[in-house]
């Protein structure tokens, strides 16, 4: 779907770029709110603790970001989790060293993404039911892999990825903000960059100018493989066991923290300062939830709800600019 | 706006969001200063010691499900008892890593006691040993953790005396003979897994001329569990009885046998709650079946856990709780609730659970 | 999803067979056939009314779901909160069912919930104008958890037999829940070919611009594709208390991947406007005979989400290059 996204001048295009600074004011907004919920929530424990959860969805919501950019869509992404998780743990039960089996793992998300890449490109088949088609082949393979069962028996060094510190600072805080800034770079500062956004804007215009969309398309499917590839090991890592469970229900706080951060999911939209800021305000919200003693339940009812308020709201601002 | 100025705009934003990123951070420190509790006070013990209700902190292997909400009336039931702060949690799927995420929030919260019933016994060690070394009391239910990760161990009933209980029961309906299906939850559980080389080893010991045919997971899915009954039941029609080991696969089997008319002709006993099975006591599917009392179970946890954070759990020989009486200690490690209970026609309308 | 319209043309000169093979669900048709006479050969037990009665049993719920499912995919647009909207029908329907108010009530409780959770669901996607895929899958979450909020956890069991029917009885010596299923084909199908809603959800789906510039109810004849499907569930959802006697707050999770994976695999396109009832039915008999037969085969449950990914990749891999062979316009 193209859309042709006027920027006029005036108050209301001004509202656009500060949307970040409306995502910040919530996010402290969030923070004061726990804060007087909970005592224990404005700890440096409790920050540490938090970001070693969404340092695993940040990553793979960077790879989505630019693919809901380019108004593609990717359902699959806890699923590919799973498999990998599973191809870490499994072929280290078989014998295979650590290290060469977290090679793997990561290569094979990243094939997995390639994989998913391969179907959108050269069948030219609609992104969301080639994920969908994923989402259960991928689980599906992780089950059968692993048999329903886990693998827990890591040698020591391995929850180092998961759960180490560099003084005060966990190791997966550092290789996020590095991400972060390789991938905003990436998207702002390259040629690559401005295929993304173009291809967003107008597909086929971007054809015509000389795009090459299939390459592009096929790097960001492929990137996120990657990216889930990284992210599972540091959840593998973090819980000491590899199961074909892992990253059930993620796809969900992935694509709510790129569409709070402000993608559109038409395309054409959408930054990584934004969606960093999404995924804080999805994991202080699921943390401060959970010190403050709400139940489970119903944070499964207040996130679905959220996604729904945020996208709503994207595309409530997005046709006062139009 | 060009696609070069959107790069600036971005940068600015991008500056602002990391300044607030760090704002955060440096808050939390500031706030943090005081008091920090990751372990480094392990003489403390676990937080509010100096008076004030103890917190207890309880997590099931998920909600939503009647077993552990009758866990958790058994548990209200004893806080109120004791005089105790409980938090009784869980996530609304049966995942191991929602737990782990769960037992750190607990840590930060500076629980007295945490007591978990495990959906992966290595999977949730780390948390729970890091949370042991933060000085708070660490006890498991209904299912165990790593050993070395918690201190005690609240069992319902040992392996052994499920499986013989229910061998007896279903040796008693079918003469001791005949070929058996089990229904079960998920292949790999371990509890499940124990309670059927139980029920084997004890046919084998003394009723040779039974056998377990077919282990078949309902994968705690009703619909499932009916399904892959008949269509054994069908396949095999000369089976003479059908165990359903979980609180799902039991009246799911007992369903699949009504659903086919073949009550009293297939006899059907497993573990589940009196309120499910009602339907089928009555209509004649399934005689005897077997449980232990989950609001007794958690009662005792929280008794337990409450001993605990008080230090006068006993090494060994009874532990008193409550209502419950007289609980024996299995080891040094593990408290016993009891032998399990066999309901049938004559007991079923006393329970609510 | 709209596009540029994929039906082909059909000349008069085309013999019956290059007709038959362009309708949409010709290739799920051949693949069943294919599937049914090797599972006949191979597997043990496969070939027998009881086991086909098993089967088709087991995919009414889908079968019905996915029937609606077809006219919301058809409209160009997509539904995947059905798992949890049936969980939600069905322990709406149980309560009222325990609570002694017969099966009109019981029936008329499912309805009417699922009614109003697809009227959310078309209201948020036409009105609220948010994609339909953030929309269902929002409601994914959202429904369940109101399921769990509202029950506390609770199941309901002990369904009285009149409530039960819908699920395990039996007219004319056929199983009811087959005879609902037939039933409700026979009126999408007439709904499809004959009504004015039925032909606007096609237009709608096949190009939504020229729909919009012609004059059609655009919005409505969506909103009304969610609508139903919340109606089928709720039916769907009294049949399902039926055959399993006790609703479990868990219920109906997963169910939506494969209300989709059939309508999708029967021949129904993804893109909007190109599909057919029959394709919803073939594809929900297709994967009732692909489970069935993976049982039959003792190939392991674990297994099960990879078969049906896989096949949701082939069927929407092979429409494709159907496509292409036939001469349509991508």
């Amino acid at each position: 779907m193209s859309q042709y996204t006027e920027t006029s001048g005036g108050f209301l295009s001004r509202i656009k770029f500060s949307r970040e600074l409306v995502l910040l004011g919530v996010l402290i907004a969030i923070v004061i709110v726990m804060s007087l919920l909970s005592p224990v929530f404005l700890t440096l424990g409790n920050f540490l603790n938090t970001s070693r959860y969404f340092v695993e969805i940040g990553l793979i919501s960077l790879g989505m970001t630019l693919i809901i950019i380019t108004s593609g869509i990717d359902l699959s992404v806890g699923s590919n989790m799973a498999l990998v998780s599973v191809v870490v743990g499994f072929s280290f039960l078989g014998g295979v060293p650590l290290p060469l089996a977290i090679v793997l793992g990561v290569v094979a998300g990243l094939a997995a993404g390639v994989f998913n890449g391969l179907f959108v490109t050269m069948l030219d088949l609609h992104p969301l039911v080639v994920t969908l088609g994923t989402f259960a082949l991928f689980r599906g393979l992780a089950y059968g892999f692993s048999d329903a069962d886990a693998v827990s028996s890591f040698p020591a060094w391995f929850a180092y990825f998961g759960q180490a510190y560099f003084g005060p600072v966990p190791g997966q805080l550092i290789v996020f903000v590095v991400a972060v800034v390789a991938v905003w770079l990436l998207l702002s500062r390259t040629r690559f960059g401005r295929y993304v956004y173009a291809i967003g804007h107008n597909e086929e215009a971007a054809r015509f100018s000389g795009v090459p969309v299939q390459r592009v398309k096929l790097a960001l499917y492929a990137g996120t493989g990657l990216l889930v590839g990284l992210a599972s090991v540091i959840y593998v890592s973090r819980v000491s066991t590899a199961r074909g469970d892992a990253g059930l229900g993620l796809e969900l706080d992935v694509i709510a923290a790129v569409v709070l951060g402000g993608a559109s999911i038409y395309g054409g939209k959408g930054s990584i300062a934004g969606t960093v800021l999404g995924v804080l305000i999805i994991a202080t919200l699921r943390n401060g939830l959970l010190l403050a003693g709400v139940p489970s339940t119903w944070q499964l009812f207040l996130l679905g709800v959220l996604l729904l308020v945020a996208v709503f709201l994207n595309e409530f601002f997005r046709r006062e600019e139009g | 706006m060009s696609i070069e100025g959107k790069g600036e705009m971005m940068s600015k934003t991008l500056r602002l969001a990391l300044v607030g990123f760090l704002a955060f951070a440096v808050a939390a420190c500031g706030a943090g200063v005081g008091e920090s509790p990751e372990g480094e006070g392990g003489g403390e013990q676990g937080g509010s010691g100096e008076g004030g209700a103890n917190k207890i902190c309880m997590m099931p292997k998920l909600v939503g499900i009647p077993y552990f909400n009758a866990a958790e009336e058994g548990a209200n039931e004893a806080a109120e008892e004791l005089g105790v702060d409980l938090t009784y949690d869980g996530p609304t799927e049966a995942l191991a890593a929602e737990q782990v995420r769960r037992i750190e929030q607990f840590t930060q919260q500076q629980c007295d006691a945490i007591t978990v019933a495990a959906n992966d016994p290595d999977a949730l060690a780390p948390a729970m040993t890091q949370a042991g070394e933060a000085g708070i009391a660490t006890s498991a239910w209904d299912a165990d953790v790593a050993e070395d990760s918690r201190d005690v161990f609240v069992n319902q009933a040992t392996f052994e005396a499920i499986g013989q209980t229910l061998v007896d029961i279903m040796a008693e309906q079918t003469g001791g003979e005949g070929e058996f299906l089990v229904v079960t939850g998920s292949l790999t559980a371990p509890n499940q897994n124990s309670w059927i080389e139980e029920m084997e080893a004890h046919m084998e010991a003394e009723y040779p001329d039974m056998s377990i045919a077919e282990i078949l997971p309902g994968e705690e899915d009703l619909q499932l569990g009916i399904d892959v009954t008949i269509d054994y039941l069908r396949a095999n029609p000369d089976t003479a009885g059908v165990f359903g080991v979980t609180t799902v696969a039991l009246p799911g089997a007992a369903e699949a046998v009504q659903q086919l008319g073949r009550e009293g002709e297939v006899a059907v006993t497993g573990l589940s709650t009196p309120n499910e099975m009602q339907p089928y006591v009555e209509s004649g599917a399934v005689e005897e079946f077997a449980l232990w009392n989950p609001v007794d179970l958690g009662y005792l946890a929280v008794h337990v856990a409450n001993a605990q954070v008080e230090g006068n759990l006993p090494e060994s020989g009874a532990f008193e709780a409550g209502r419950l009486g007289e609980v024996e200690m299995l080891a040094e490690d593990e408290v016993l609730l009891g032998p399990p209970d066999v309901y049938d026609s004559e007991n079923i309308d006393d329970f609510d659970f | 999803m709209s596009g540029v319209s994929t039906t082909r043309v059909e000349k008069r000169s085309d013999g019956l067979l290059r007709r038959s093979m362009a309708r949409p669900e010709a290739p799920a048709l051949i693949f069943l056939l294919a599937l049914v006479i090797v599972l006949s050969v191979v597997a043990d037990g496969f070939l027998g009314t009881s086991n086909f009665e098993g089967i088709l049993a087991q995919v009414v719920v889908i079968g019905i779901i996915a029937l609606a499912v077809n006219q919301v995919v058809l409209s160009g647009e997509i539904d995947i909160s059905t798992g949890s909207m049936l969980g939600l029908c069905a322990m709406a329907a149980g309560t009222v069912a325990v609570a002694g108010g017969g099966l009109f009530f019981t029936l008329l409780a499912g309805v009417v919930v699922g009614a109003i959770s697809g009227a959310v669901n078309g209201f948020l996607v036409t009105v609220a104008r948010i994609p339909a895929i953030i929309v269902t899958l929002g409601m994914l979450y959202a429904l369940r958890g109101v399921l769990l909020l509202v029950t506390g956890g609770d199941w309901v069991t002990g369904l009285p037999a009149e409530t039960r029917v819908l699920g395990i009885g039996s007219a004319f010596g056929v199983s009811l829940p087959i005879i609902i299923l037939f039933a409700l084909f026979i009126v999408m199908e007439l709904v499809n070919r004959h009504s004015d809603w039925g032909r606007n959800v096609l237009a709608v789906g096949g190009n939504r611009r020229a729909s919009v510039l012609a004059g059609l109810p655009v919005g409505w004849a969506r909103f009304w594709a969610f609508v139903l499907v919340g109606v089928a569930v709720g039916i769907a959802s009294v049949i399902y208390i039926g055959r399993a006697g006790s609703v479990q707050t868990n219920a109906g999770t997963g169910l939506e991947l494969q209300v989709i994976a059939a309508v999708v695999i029967g021949g129904t396109s993804i893109s909007g406007g190109r599909g057919s009832t029959l394709a919803a039915l073939t594809g929900a008999v297709l994967i009732g005979v692909i489970l069935n037969g993976m049982v039959l085969l003792g190939i392991p449950g674990v297994w099960q989400d990879a078969v049906l990914g896989a096949l949701i990749l082939l069927a929407v891999s092979t429409d494709v290059l159907r496509r292409k062979l036939l001469g349509d316009k991508a």
